[in-house]
């Protein structure tokens, strides 16, 4: 008796309204993590590394032939998920060192290109051990984080064994946010590790014989 | 006086191992001054490995599960741990030491034998060292780059470093089993179980290094040289210096010679 027709839409209405203004919380919430998982490149250099990290690992946890440890199926994730976010030109320019200033434009691309790819390998390889257990920890950032060459270490965890593999990523502060430009396994610095195999190779056959042998390189598998 | 006379040791057996060494092609590397001979034994060590020790590590890891060959890996290594913090003490890095036998007492308790790595676990991973390392922080120059049958990379000063090793480290355990099949079985087992942890290493050697060798030679010196820099947070101080604005003669030459000589 005191409830009236009107009464009864209103609450119908009510809910209605309700379940609408959920629902688009909920939609924004979706899109608001989706939009997160991207790394950001002007987030601190520690908060960046982690997010890239994170979204590698999560889509090879999920790729069932990167599981299965199909190399080619990494070296395209690799390229899609890291690259974007490294400074190869400059990681190759530090390891030609004195030789980059001869080099003409052509050549350095070419270089750069060819080192491109075996970066890519090289860290392809050391993903092939990933599985649904492996985790990545960044560690307390210990630099300034105002300075514009920055190290973030980090430890790899991986299920097999409870002894962490130390990476550290070397990276720069560019107009568009953070580049990661070196690479730490263990300590041993990649592009140092690069620099003797450099300059020797190009003392023997020069630039281009340099560009062949890493093309030569990435080739064969 | 002591560092003197190891120095003197070290100038003559560098004479030694000089009289049996060739000379080098293009430009010789400072920190490498008996490539030639080197590169042989590499050579020689890379044919015996593909040949006989890596066939016999990979059906070790295709034959024994993953776990049991984890807890093998970690009870060996557990066992040299008091000789690692016996280093670390004698760098005066007594919080290493102290985190080192931790662990041994930990993992050898708790962890059964060592076989599980529960220091790890809980958030204190291994420390490694050793006397190599302990000369370093003594102040004695790596000398050469050595690179030993079997064994493999090296320095004259680790070389020497692994003499000491293999009494601290391996003697006064395994070495005290009188049982002369168990003993030699033992240290059979030990060296598979290592070369098996290095086996994705070799892998990435195989896949993407210009030149295995001097991929491996540095890599080998920038890690020692690491670890007798202490692991230090990296800072601009000791973190490599690629600038490629101002070249000096040296700029090639890697960053060991540089720091060894900063520590002297």
């Amino acid at each position: 008796m005191s409830k009236s027709p009107t009464f009864c839409l209103a609450r119908w209405q009510h809910l209605w309204l309700g379940r609408m203004a959920l629902l688009v919380i909920l939609t924004a919430a979706v899109w608001v993590t989706t939009a997160q998982a991207a790394p950001d490149p002007k987030a601190p250099p520690q908060v960046f590394v982690q997010q890239v990290a994170d979204q590698l690992l999560e889509v090879l946890k999920k790729d069932k032939s990167a599981l299965q440890q199909n190399l080619g199926r990494i070296n395209e994730i690799v390229d899609e998920y890291v690259m974007p976010y490294v400074n190869f030109e400059k990681t190759t320019r530090l390891a030609a060192g004195k030789h980059w200033r001869q080099a003409t434009d052509k050549q350095k691309k070419e270089l750069s290109e060819a080192f491109r790819n075996t970066l890519v390998r090289t860290y392809s390889g050391a993903l092939t051990r990933v599985d649904s257990g492996t985790h990545m920890q960044v560690l307390p950032f210990r630099g300034d984080e105002n300075a514009n060459d920055v190290v973030v270490q980090t430890h790899v965890i991986e299920s097999t064994n409870a002894q962490p593999v130390r990476v550290d990523y070397r990276l720069e502060k560019t107009p568009n946010g953070w580049k990661i430009y070196d690479l730490n396994v263990e300590n041993v610095w990649l592009i140092q590790n690069y620099r003797n195999q450099f300059s020797d190779e190009i003392s023997r056959s020069g630039i281009d014989g340099l560009i062949a042998a890493l093309n030569k390189r990435n080739s064969s598998n | 006086m002591l560092l003197s006379r190891i120095r003197s040791a070290l100038v003559s057996a560098s004479c030694i191992a000089l009289a049996g060494c060739a000379a080098v092609g293009t430009e010789p590397n400072p920190v490498d001054p008996w490539e030639g001979t080197n590169r042989k034994i590499y050579a020689f060590n890379d044919t015996l490995d593909k040949a006989v020790i890596r066939p016999i590590t990979e059906l070790y890891a295709f034959m024994v599960p993953q776990p049991i060959r984890t807890c093998i890996f970690n009870a060996f290594t557990n066992m040299t741990e008091p000789w690692v913090g016996f280093n670390s003490l004698l760098q005066e890095r007594g919080h290493d030491a102290i985190n080192t036998w931790g662990r041994f007492l930990f993992n050898t308790t708790m962890g059964i034998g060592g076989c599980i790595d529960v220091a790890s676990m809980n958030g204190q991973p291994r420390i490694p060292n050793d006397f190599g390392i302990t000369l370093g922080v003594w102040g004695v120059p790596s000398g050469p780059y050595l690179v030993l049958p079997i064994l493999g990379p090296s320095t004259v000063r680790d070389g020497i470093g692994d003499i000491a090793n293999l009494y601290g480290g391996q003697l006064v355990t395994i070495g005290m089993i009188n049982d002369v099949p168990v003993r030699n079985t033992l240290w059979g087992l030990e060296f598979v179980s290592r070369r098996e942890a290095l086996l994705p290493v070799s892998k990435m050697v195989d896949n993407t290094a210009l030149d295995p060798y001097s991929f491996v030679r540095d890599a080998y010196l920038q890690r020692r040289q690491a670890m007798v820099r202490g692991n230090l947070i990296p800072t601009t101080d000791n973190l490599p210096e690629y600038e490629d604005d101002d070249f000096g003669d040296d700029v090639s030459e890697p960053a060991s010679t540089s720091s060894e000589e900063k520590s002297k």
